[in-house]
């Protein structure tokens, strides 16, 4: 299928949001090639933020334009701040910061989406915040295609 | 725009992927969701339900096989992505369909 996604990412005409195969391992270079930006997601802890920082230097690898990440299930100023240091540290810009939230679990549990079950949910305040800096065009140097 | 979305297992990445390919069709972004992980459950958090299948038995006229720059033979579309994303893609609001390319019983595969 790796053909087909390539494919797929590189001449759909539409806005393209893909789910990746939890590491980058299965990413084609022929794939990266075609995705403007890449968003690594961490948690707060020590292993997530090195798992990130490994797929950090992966995608670098891959010649992906836009590497940046989004901290998630953010409890504290201190959970924040350990992910802001981790970033300034890799060069890693942060596009977003997702607070920890019920409503994701609850949501789960129930089986709906969690943009239904709860649409002014904290977590998806800040996705849609996300969503306006990626609509933004971002301001940080995106290559015309 | 292509954004693709990494993360550990359980760091929530589905989540951030689905609602915002949800936030950016209400936006008025024409959006097609590819969930490409093993364990495919980009449906659910898009609001597509969870009994949806993913893209299996592509006929073989639809593929063609290609030779990628590093010397790769692999199969490739032979028809226009948003024709192959019509016929097995989801459609889930106006202008967002889901595509689920992870096979559960071939996770890693291809």
């Amino acid at each position: 299928m790796r053909g087909v996604l390539n494919g797929l990412v590189a001449e759909t005409a539409r806005t393209t949001i893909v789910d990746l195969e939890a590491g980058l391992e299965h990413l084609s270079r022929g794939t990266a090639r075609h995705v403007d930006t890449l968003f690594i997601v961490g948690e707060p802890y020590f292993k997530s933020l090195e798992t990130a920082s490994r797929s950090f230097a992966l995608a670098q690898d891959l010649g992906i334009d836009q590497i940046r990440m989004v901290a998630n299930k953010v409890r504290t100023p201190r959970d924040e701040e350990t992910v802001r240091e981790f970033a300034g540290r890799h060069g890693l810009p942060l596009a977003g910061v997702v607070p920890f939230d019920d409503a994701v679990i609850t949501a789960d549990q129930q089986g709906a989406a969690l943009i239904e079950y709860q649409p002014a949910a904290p977590s998806v305040t800040a996705i849609r915040r996300l969503a306006e800096e990626v609509l933004s065009g971002d301001g940080a140097g995106r290559r015309g295609r | 725009m292509k954004i693709a979305i990494a993360g550990k297992g359980g760091s929530g990445k589905t989540t951030i992927a689905g609602t915002l390919a949800r936030v950016l069709a209400d936006r008025g972004q024409r959006v097609v969701a590819i969930d490409d992980d093993s364990n495919p459950n980009l449906a659910l958090t898009v609001g597509a339900g969870v009994a949806v299948s993913g893209v299996s038995g592509i006929p073989r006229d639809m593929l063609e096989e290609r030779t990628d720059p590093e010397g790769n033979k692999r199969l490739e579309l032979s028809i226009p992505a948003d024709d192959f994303i019509s016929r097995f893609g989801v459609p889930v609001r106006d202008n967002l369909t889901l595509l689920i390319m992870g096979q559960p019983n071939h996770g890693g595969s291809g």
